[in-house]
């Protein structure tokens, strides 16, 4: 059985599993959330008592406002996705014993968590044009069209963001032998990239840069990131690699 | 006043989003045997839980059969 068996049952998994559509949703859902959010908080914020006076001193919402809503949210929902998603990828199956069963056929291990990398990433991918497009359509309505290279960029490089903490969670899930670990290792990774990104000229280098980065191609400025956009990728190959050679070794 | 009422066009797609991956996890208990803890819990945290009480149960919930 070969990668693409494999990744055909691993897309048909998530849809009947529902996970596909709950990414899609989500996604979606803060992708037309966050214009409006952006828009309207000055009104929000005249609902209050005393309102009127903090509504005033708060300048009047731009299109950056939208796009600084949008790389938040999502960012923030997929990071979480991203790691309730991946946490069981491997951990649950060897728990169940199902990666033992599946394996006893000749697919490669490589194949197994190739096909679980792909499915996730076109999971993640298409939730993101989604919440893209609805992100885009709404900005139109409630501010001003978007430059449309610009988004598509940055929505590249969140899709690239995500796609780090899906594989850093999925050599997590390879390590450990149920998902609540795996969990447990990805949080601690993660909080130990956001301490290490909280270092001066650090930050530059890490994934976080590429939010920063989008933001600035998507509101029509320039900035470069391309060494964080390396560093991302090179965080994806070696979690994927490192998964690899280490589940080549494992006893199922 | 006015203000709410201009914007709540632009709720209705964001409502009917999140209403339909309650029903869908509601679908999804309903015809499921065995949960990871008590159904009717699961019931409360789809239905009071906004966005994330559908992810949970999708994520925690959902015992294989």
């Amino acid at each position: 059985m070969g990668f693409f068996v494999a990744l055909r049952k691993e897309l048909l998994e998530q849809w009947r599993s529902y996970r596909l559509l709950v990414v899609v949703i989500v996604f979606t859902v803060f992708g037309l959330l966050s214009p409006l959010i952006a828009r309207f908080m000055v009104e929000f914020f005249k609902l209050l008592p005393n309102g009127e006076q903090i509504a005033q001193i708060i300048p009047p919402p731009t299109v950056a406002d939208a796009i600084t809503q949008y790389l938040k949210n999502l960012s923030q929902s997929g990071v979480i996705l991203a790691l309730l998603l991946t946490m069981g990828a491997v951990a649950q199956e060897k728990d169940k014993g199902t990666a033992a069963m599946m394996l006893v056929k000749p697919l490669a291990r490589g194949a197994f968590l190739g096909a679980k990398f792909a499915a996730l990433s076109l999971t993640f991918a298409l939730s993101i044009v989604l919440a893209g497009a609805g992100a885009y359509y709404y900005t139109l309505l409630l501010f001003q069209p978007l430059p449309l290279g610009g988004w598509l960029a940055l929505n590249g490089l969140l899709l690239l963001f995500i796609l780090v903490y899906v594989a850093v969670t999925l050599l997590c899930s390879t390590i450990a032998r149920s998902p609540v670990v795996a969990a447990g290792l990805a949080v601690a990774l993660v909080a130990l990239l956001g301490a290490v990104g909280a270092l001066p000229g650090v930050g530059e280098y890490l994934p976080g840069r590429l939010l920063t980065w989008g933001a600035a191609v998507a509101g029509g400025g320039a900035g470069t990131g391309w060494p964080a956009a390396g560093v991302s990728l090179g965080i994806v190959v070696t979690a994927l690699v490192g998964a690899w050679l280490l589940f080549e070794r494992q006893e199922l | 006043m006015q203000s709410i009422q201009q914007w709540l066009p632009f709720l209705i797609p964001i409502i009917v989003l999140q209403l339909a991956l309650m029903i869908f996890a509601l679908i999804d208990l309903a015809r499921r045997e065995r949960t990871r803890g008590p159904k009717w819990l699961w019931v409360v945290i789809i239905v009071l839980g906004e966005l994330i009480g559908p992810i949970l149960y999708f994520v925690i919930g959902q015992e294989e059969e």
